[in-house]
């Protein structure tokens, strides 16, 4: 692919009438219906892509806001009743001095879905509007948004683990909030948003622009 | 395959907007619409704020205390703030939409804390999750409201709650123990709440329930009693402390019994009068009130002491009722001026006015409303002439001013009064006391003692004791003149004579015969007679004797006893005299001097010359009658000493000096007198002057 940036032009199936395979990435040509290998659909592009992709960001985006308002973990002892937020829970850490703590949290419950989120619609308006940036970034920034995806759920994982040890009766106790499963449908559909972007388009947007160029 | 594919033409033609928008756009649509919804149901279901405002806001939190019906939350306190002046919190509580409706007018709230009381303790779950507010309301939906006024304890019953609801109030004079558990045979059946005076201050009256379970305990025989602290009594069987349980020992309680059965089941609101012990209360099912008292106010103009509480209310003699309570009253306003006026609340049983038909208050207020209007009217009058005390009596006064009964501005029934008639025979009787209270009784018993001293003094002296031995030494000279030797030979000689006497009959009838015989007779006879003459003076001497002991009692003795009677002290001075000390030894020297008269008596030859006389046989006659006229003299001349001695103790009494020891003893006694008289006026005109000292 470093290969291919470099040269000028990039050839895709579609110029070539065949259209590939999305699960086996066998190409066929342009009329054949179902993959001879694998027996999955061909379609030559998503058209409902960015609609997708938009839908699933939009209902993530939403589902991150009372993510981050209401508490992610109640924590009952025996004389008190905590319930903490994400941020809430974060800046606690740090009054404690916990900053490492602190830092991770607000890596991976802030930093990590915001960058997703900007990420997802950085790619879908590229294929929109043209950018500067490279197709082959793109590409890489799509992939590293695919891959880092799942990981999110790892505060939904902490959050479970918690509830399910410390589980004293009336000593303490610790409960999900209802932020974790705003948090926890965040996530899922920003993955969805992501899958959803059908990553060919944004090679297509490179041959529009040179196709319109000469 | 190797040939270059041919140009595709892509498709730009404009296709329907069904298939150009994807499907996908639903799942936002849904979660859009599922938000929504859920943000609608929530608003629609969101409790109406309403604010409770409490005296202090001790343990409430925002967002955390809970409002709670039934010990189920059914609101949350939202915020907490001040009121404008600071002079309470209010509480904001969200309140659940289903349940907003009951908190209406009858609605209470109250915030529940861990209490320990004598009972035991209370809310201790408060202690983990911090208070609460606990509200309480009927079942019955009402007009909405948004601001309450908290509750400072729990009310007793709930709106809702199954039981018999009573009130207990006092009897007059009597107590009760508030918020205490009501025992039947030591097991708790109810609970008595907070109690408030009432308006007038006479009684004390609580509500009270008792549970459901319980209900049939109560009947209108049941009586009520304070069983609170406990009491002890010593009798024959030992000494016995008592008291219901630990629980009332301390925080009080109440009990009950039916001592009657058959008494009508009670509806809720009826009233109890709580008694101060169960005999009290046993006594009182007997001669007990029925019906509920009519009280009414009666104004006196006079203030009279005597009315006390529970003396008698009487109509035509008859009680009807009593006095519930007495105070002054100062009301410029009604009266036009600011004097003090007895203000008596009575109670009158309406049972006891005897109406036809129901009875009850009303009817009773109807009846004397009536009777008012025909002239009764309340006065004081005496109900006691002992005592004193005084009893409020409904007559009929035929000129009366009209008046009606009528209520005063604190629907307090008013009843007219009129001049009072309390008969003086009080007064009098007490200026009976006062009187035999001013006498100088004390004065008079030591005088009394004093004289019984000098009495005594008198009789112990060694010159009366004296007095009485010489009165003994005389008759025992008279005794021994009677048995002198001399004296017992008078018989002898008579006899002797006699035989001469006869020799010299026989001699003279030998001799002389009648004439001699005649003449010795005719001397015999004179003789005798001279005999009797000279017993004939006896009598007289005894007389004088006699007149002299009556003398001797009436002079001195009865102007002592005279002036014993009334002038002890005079008594006490004239026998302190030198003259009446004197007066044994005179009187000693009289019996002296009689004495010496029969000494000369025996000595002079009185006997010898009667027997003399005896021995001359001639002259015999002759010579008894010699002796016998000289027996006379002698008497007389006893009788003279006599005369003389009563003479000299008349002389006594007559004395200067005496009679200025007594008159000045007078005077001391009429000064004394004058005194007393002085101070008893001072007492009549001032009997608090007694109390004081003053």
């Amino acid at each position: 692919m470093e290969r291919a940036e470099r040269t000028s032009k990039v050839i895709t199936a579609r110029d070539l009438g065949l259209v590939a395979c999305l699960r086996c990435a066998q190409a066929w040509p342009r009329e054949t219906e179902r993959c001879g290998r694998c027996g999955h659909r061909l379609i030559l592009r998503d058209e409902k892509s960015l609609q997708r992709v938009a839908a699933y960001w939009l209902l993530g985006f939403a589902c991150y806001i009372p993510a981050n308002l209401y508490p992610m973990l109640k924590t009952e002892t025996l004389l008190s009743v905590q319930e903490a937020t994400i941020v809430g829970g974060a800046i606690e850490f740090i009054y404690y001095g916990n900053y490492s703590i602190a830092l991770i949290i607000l890596f991976a419950s802030v930093v990590i879905p915001l960058a997703k989120f900007m990420a997802i619609a950085f790619l879908a308006v590229s294929v929109v509007r043209p950018s500067s940036t490279g197709p082959h970034q793109r590409q890489v920034l799509y992939e590293v948004v695919e891959y880092i995806g799942r990981w999110s759920m790892i505060d939904i994982f902490v959050v479970a683990i918690m509830s399910a040890l410390v589980q004293l009766n009336s000593l303490a106790s610790m409960h999900p909030g209802i932020a974790s499963l705003f948090f926890a449908l965040s996530v899922i559909f920003t993955m969805l948003s992501a899958q959803a972007f059908d990553s060919r388009m944004i090679w297509d947007v490179q041959d529009q622009r040179e196709g319109t160029k000469p | 395959m190797s040939d270059t594919p041919e140009k595709v033409s892509v498709e730009t033609a404009r296709r329907s907007w069904t298939q150009r928008i994807s499907v996908i756009w639903l799942i936002p649509l849904i979660a859009l619409v599922i938000s929504l919804g859920v943000a609608f149901q929530s608003w629609n279901e969101r409790g109406h704020l309403i604010t409770i405002e409490f005296e202090s806001g001790s343990g409430i939190s925002p967002r955390q205390t809970e409002l709670r019906y039934r010990d189920v939350k059914v609101g949350v306190v939202e915020d907490v703030q001040f009121s404008e002046d600071l002079s309470s919190i209010i509480a904001s509580v969200r309140i659940d939409k289903k349940v907003a409706p009951y908190a209406d007018a009858g609605a209470g709230f109250w915030i529940v804390r861990p209490e320990l009381t004598a009972q035991g303790v209370s809310g201790l779950d408060t202690v983990i999750s911090g208070v609460f507010i606990e509200a309480s309301w009927d079942s019955e939906i009402g007009p909405i409201r948004r601001s309450f006024k908290g509750r400072e304890t729990a009310p007793l019953f709930r709106p809702g709650d199954e039981g018999l609801q009573i009130a207990l109030r006092t009897i007059p004079g009597g107590t009760l123990t508030d918020n205490s558990p009501i025992l039947f045979r030591g097991i708790e059946v109810g609970r008595v709440g907070s109690a408030r005076i009432s308006g007038r201050g006479n009684f004390a009256i609580a509500e009270a329930i008792i549970y459901e379970d319980h209900r049939d305990l109560i009947t209108r025989s049941t009586r009520f009693w304070d069983t609170s602290g406990f009491s002890v009594s010593i009798g024959p069987t030992g000494a016995e402390v008592d008291f219901s349980s630990l629980a009332t020992l301390v925080g009080g309680g109440i009990t009950f019994d039916t001592f009657v059965s058959g008494g009508a089941p009670v509806a809720d609101g009826t009233v109890f009068e709580v008694f101060g012990d169960s005999s009290a209360a046993r006594n009182s099912v007997f001669n007990a009130s029925e019906v509920e008292l009519l009280e009414m106010q009666v104004i006196f103009d006079e203030n009279i002491s005597g009315l006390t509480v529970d003396a008698p209310v009487e109509l035509s003699g008859l009680r009807i009722g009593s006095v519930e309570s007495l105070s002054g009253i100062v009301d410029s306003d009604a009266f036009g001026d600011s004097r003090v006026r007895l203000n008596v609340v009575i109670g009158v049983q309406p049972a006891r006015l005897g109406l036809p038909g129901e009875v009850s208050a009303d009817a009773a207020l109807e009846f004397l409303t009536e009777r008012v209007a025909a002239g009764l009217r309340a006065r004081l009058a005496s109900g006691s002439l002992l005592t004193g005390g005084l009893k409020v009596e409904l007559v009929e006064v035929a000129d009366a001013e009209p008046a009606n009964i009528s209520r005063n501005s604190d629907n307090v029934v008013q009843f007219p009064s009129t001049e009072s008639e309390i008969s003086d025979a009080a007064a009098t009787v007490e200026g009976v006391f006062t009187r035999i209270n001013s006498l100088p009784i004390e004065e008079l018993l030591n005088n009394a003692i004093l004289f019984m001293e000098s009495a005594t003094a008198l009789v112990s002296d060694a010159d009366l004791r004296g007095t009485s031995e010489e009165v003994r030494g005389l008759l025992g000279d008279v005794r021994g003149i009677v048995t002198s030797q001399s004296v017992q030979d008078i018989p002898v000689r008579l006899n002797a004579s006699l035989e001469r006497i006869e020799e010299l009959l026989v001699q003279l009838a030998s001799e002389q015969l009648v004439p001699r015989v005649i003449e010795a007779i005719d001397a015999a006879t004179s003789a005798a007679v001279s005999v009797g003459a000279s017993v004939e003076g006896v009598p007289e001497l005894i007389d004088q004797l006699n007149a002299v002991a009556a003398k001797a009692e009436t002079l001195p003795v009865e102007d002592l006893i005279v002036e014993l009677t009334g002038l002890t002290s005079a008594a006490e001075a004239l026998i302190d005299t030198d003259a009446a000390r004197d007066l044994p030894a005179s009187l000693g020297s009289a019996l002296d001097e009689l004495n010496a008269t029969l000494a000369d008596l025996r000595a002079g030859g009185a006997v010898d010359n009667v027997n003399a006389t005896l021995l001359s046989t001639r002259e015999a006659a002759d010579a008894v009658a010699l002796s016998s006229q000289d027996l006379p003299a002698l008497v007389e001349r006893i009788s003279r000493v006599f005369e003389q001695a009563s003479a000299t103790i008349a002389g006594y009494n007559k004395g200067e000096a005496l009679s200025r020891d007594a008159q000045a003893a007078m005077r001391d006694i009429s000064q004394a007198a004058e005194a007393i008289t002085s101070l008893a006026r001072l007492l009549e005109r001032n009997p608090s002057a007694l109390i004081r000292g003053r």
